[in-house]
């Protein structure tokens, strides 16, 4: 029997319609400022990476976006909606999902249990339905089931089904956490640092899951990471921060070739080097 | 013969027989699937259904009797409605190893003119698509089994399985006899399997076996007093895991599944081949010698990590089990008293355990063949009371040649040969030849190789040397090229020696060198995932393979091996000296062939410095 494509357990976004636009977003920490006018929007089916030196504030984006943090000033839209001053959990159900760079999943459980949790926002039953596994309960643990198999397939994590995730190699944990953000039918998809930490062979096997994430999804991913040469190879569009401040927006070769990002990235007077291929 | 007067019988081949089944038994299971964590039932009607269709498919895309048609995916249902599918309409099927990489996609499809091919996945449609397509003029039609990845191609040739499917159904609506008529002309001598020969020197050779040979084959397997016994039927449980390309596991997943009537199991991936095993505890249990050394191995790694009452519950069983083994080796395979009592015993508080843990609880028929085991693996097997033999057989005899009847077996030998074969020692040589039904017709398109191969009388030369024990069973010394002379004049079976240092859970890959040499050497490979766990628990750090091998305790450990392998051998058949290689031998490398042997030529020149290091 053949493997069921994403698209056919979890829903589609059709076209290319801006889902996500931040204006003017501004953050600091008492005197530090680590977000200072950044502004971007990220459409359906598009792959937009944040990239930038050590502490240019791209997890702060992130975490801005998602709700951790509260912006000073600025609009997020998402979908048309105002996300600044929402508490993260609302937004996660909004579709707005998202991994960590540190792996924040729950280790002394299985990856099964991870990935169901991921279902969380769907579930229509009470604690009491659960307990008497009523016919509603019995029939949407079944159908949460199923999208988290397609999930599993997808991944390739078979193997790992009942292992506790804090046996499982980092890498592994690694799709783990990609694959409950999956599990909660994200309308945009937040991933920081997908692939640091990884091999060669694993960093390719991330980039193939982010390809056929947008291509049987049709959503948007905003990337953040260090591998140049992953982001360049992904990404529509890429934004350069430094000291939280946008020096660039454009295509992977026009950030390349842009002398402000070149200069960020390797310091005054080396105008005609190139922005490294490799890990930084 | 036929004659004019009556109607000719179907020639009963797999096809025919799996319509036959589908007509008597169409509710019971055939084919098992585990999908999306599920075991899903396929019954022998839908089976039936599956294969006629894809028959009808060919049909619809003008195939024709003759035909090749190549599969490239690891195993799944649809391999075999390919596979058989493709008997049924009278089509030659090529099997392609998952593993193979462009440059041999290339030259196997090249070589058998493949019309259409049927790919599993991106991974597989993207070695095809990256030939250029006038490199292959005769690949009319690229089947995609996965849509991932595949479905947005822009490629003439690809079509996805559902669709090429959905022609078949329309061409059995218009022409529902079709089908029943090119089994009805199925004759003896149509070539329907083309199976490459992964070959240690040289390109690929296909081997055409016949329908003819097919029918021989799956009788001969049913044979009261052939390997399973009782003979394998309808109630007995198989796990496909083998490259099914490799005529060894067509003869259980086609042959046995269909022939017998078992139910043939698909699990989800080779990764989870231990899983799938443990939850279909399989009744016939056909492996390579790497598989039963790797149970073999996981299963001392997880007692020596137990606690330590469980370790002395096993330090005793396990001695009670090589007493055991040590009695039935020495009785051809019978229980003595004692043995019987202490097995009982066993059972009770070890090896039920044990082998439930390994899938091998139900096992009553289990087979090594396609390359040479160790004895110290049988014993252990036997030990714990998984009657493990061994059989021997090759692509161009349709694996039929000898095998250890389990009442009847010799450990170091892979026993008498079939009843209804013929079987001889060449006396000067010492050369294996073997003449049956089932001897293919030769090579495709090979004529000069064929005839280095087959006799005109019908012997087939099977390259392998050999010896009579007691008159009956039949011992393999090596494969004739393979046999070292060292400079002292000495003939040296090198196999056997490797087996003996493969034996231990350390050690994965072995070649002794030696051929035109003073004394003998030994390239050695550890295995990583024992040896890695082994020097966790003494606290040696250590991050890669080559790392590993590098470690002063591993090479201790492996001399340790070296030096206990050394003990059982006569004096010019020591190694007197080894090193580690630092990198894992792999397929795609070109180190080892696609049924993972290693290729000797390419590994004597890589490591030539290595080798001649050993010489100084």
């Amino acid at each position: 029997m053949r493997a069921r494509l994403l698209g056919e357990v979890l829903p589609r976004a059709g076209g290319n319609d801006p889902i996500l636009e931040i204006q003017d977003l501004e953050l600091s920490f008492q005197a530090v400022k680590a977000i200072q006018g950044v502004s971007l929007t990220v459409h359906d089916g598009e792959i937009f990476a944040v990239i930038g030196p050590n502490g240019a504030g791209k997890t702060s984006v992130f975490n801005c976006i998602s709700g951790l943090y509260k912006p000073d000033s600025g609009s997020i839209r998402f979908g048309g909606q105002d996300l600044v001053g929402l508490k993260p959990h609302r937004i996660a159900n909004l579709g707005v999902a998202r991994t960590f760079q540190n792996i924040e999943l729950f280790p002394q459980m299985t990856v099964l249990d991870n990935l169901m949790l991921g279902r969380h926002r769907h579930l229509r039953y009470g604690s009491a339905g659960a307990m008497l596994r009523v016919g509603r309960a019995i029939r949407e643990e079944v159908r949460n089931r199923e999208v988290v198999e397609a999930i599993v397939e997808f991944l390739e994590l078979e193997p790992h089904r009942k292992s506790y995730v804090a046996m499982l190699p980092y890498g592994v944990q690694k799709k783990v956490e990609l694959g409950r953000a999956l599990a909660t039918e994200p309308r945009i998809l937040l991933l920081d640092e997908p692939a640091a930490g990884m091999n060669l062979e694993e960093t390719e096997d991330m980039a193939r899951f982010i390809t056929d994430i947008r291509r049987e999804l049709g959503i948007g991913v905003i990337l953040v990471d260090h591998d140049m040469r992953l982001v360049m190879d992904l990404a529509d569009t890429v934004l350069a921060l430094e000291f939280g401040r946008p020096i660039a927006t454009g295509s992977p070769e026009a950030i390349q070739n842009n002398p402000d990002v070149i200069r960020a990235y390797l310091g005054e007077g080396q105008r005609s080097a190139t922005i490294p291929g490799g890990t930084t | 013969m036929t004659t004019t007067m009556e109607p000719r019988t179907r020639l009963r081949t797999p096809a025919a027989l799996l319509a036959d089944r589908a007509g008597e038994t169409p509710a019971k299971v055939a084919l098992r699937e585990k999908y999306h964590g599920v075991w899903r039932e396929i019954t022998w009607r839908e089976y039936w259904d599956q294969v006629e269709t894809f028959a009808h498919s060919l049909m619809s895309f003008g195939i024709e009797k003759g035909d090749r048609v190549a599969i490239q995916s690891e195993n799944r249902a649809e391999w075999l409605y390919t596979d058989v599918g493709c008997i049924a309409r009278g089509a030659i099927c090529v099997g392609l190893y998952p593993t193979n990489p462009t440059a041999e996609i290339e030259y196997l499809l090249e070589n058998s003119g493949s019309r259409v091919l049927v790919v599993e996945d991106q991974e597989q449609a993207d070695k095809v698509l990256a030939i250029p397509a006038e490199k292959l003029p005769a690949l009319e039609h690229i089947v995609y089994i996965e849509h991932r990845g595949v479905d947005t191609v822009d490629d003439p040739r690809l079509i996805s399985w559902d669709d090429f499917m959905d022609a078949g159904r329309r061409h059995r609506e218009a022409y529902p006899d079709a089908i029943d008529r090119c089994m009805d002309e199925a004759e003896p001598d149509d070539v329907i399997y083309l199976i490459y020969t992964s070959g240690t020197t040289g390109p690929p050779k296909g081997a055409m076996l016949t329908m003819g040979n097919l029918v021989f084959a799956t009788e001969l397997i049913m044979n009261e007093d052939a390997l399973i016994q009782p003979p394998a039927g309808p109630k007995d449980l198989l796990v496909s895991y083998l490259p099914l390309c490799h005529i060894y596991e067509k003869v259980f997943s086609v042959l046995i599944g269909i022939g017998a009537g078992s139910t043939v199991h698909f699990g989800e991936s080779l990764d989870t081949l231990i899983t799938d095993l443990r939850e279909v505890q399989p009744t016939i249990m056909q492996g390579v010698p790497r598989i039963w050394e790797r149970i073999h191995a996981a299963s001392m790694v997880r007692m020596a990590s137990a606690s330590p009452i469980k370790r002395l519950n096993a330090g005793i069983w396990l001695a009670a089990a090589r007493y055991i083994g040590a009695t039935k080796v020495k009785r051809d395979g019978r229980h003595s008293f004692l043995s019987r009592i202490l097995a009982g015993l066993g059972e009770v508080f070890l090896f039920r355990a044990l082998k439930d843990r390994s899938g091998l609880r139900r096992v009553r028929s289990a087979i090594s063949g396609a390359a040479p085991i160790a004895p110290e693996i049988l014993e252990f097997y036997m030990g714990i009371g998984v009657p493990l033999v061994e059989a021997y057989g090759m692509t161009e005899n349709t694996a039929i040649s000898t095998a250890n009847p389990p009442d009847n077996v010799k450990v170091g030998t892979v026993g008498p040969p079939y009843r209804g074969t013929e079987l001889k020692i060449d006396p000067d040589t010492g050369e294996i030849l073997v003449r049956h039904g089932a001897v293919f017709v030769g090579y495709w398109n090979m004529p000069e190789a064929t005839a280095k191969v087959l006799e005109p009388d019908g012997w087939m030369h099977t390259g392998d040397v050999g010896e009579w024990v007691d008159g009956t069973h039949v011992k393999i010394v090596d494969r004739l090229k393979d046999i070292i002379i060292t400079s002292g004049g000495k003939n040296v079976s090198p196999s056997e020696i490797e087996n003996t240092l493969k034996a231990s859970p350390y050690i994965k890959e072995a070649i002794v060198i030696g051929d035109r040499r003073k004394y003998l050497t030994a390239l050695i490979g550890i295995d990583y995932e024992v040896v890695s766990e082994w020097a966790q628990r003494r606290g040696i750090p250590h991050t890669t393979y080559r790392d590993l091998s590098e470690k002063p305790e591993v090479v201790a450990l492996v001399e340790k091996a070296v030096k206990e392998t050394n003990d059982k051998f006569a004096r010019v058949e020591q190694i007197k000296a080894f090193r580690l290689i630092t990198k894992e031998l792999d397929h795609e490398d070109g180190e080892l062939t696609a049924t993972q042997k290693v290729k000797r030529s390419i590994i004597e020149s890589r490591f030539a410095d290595l080798i001649e290091s050993m010489y100084r």
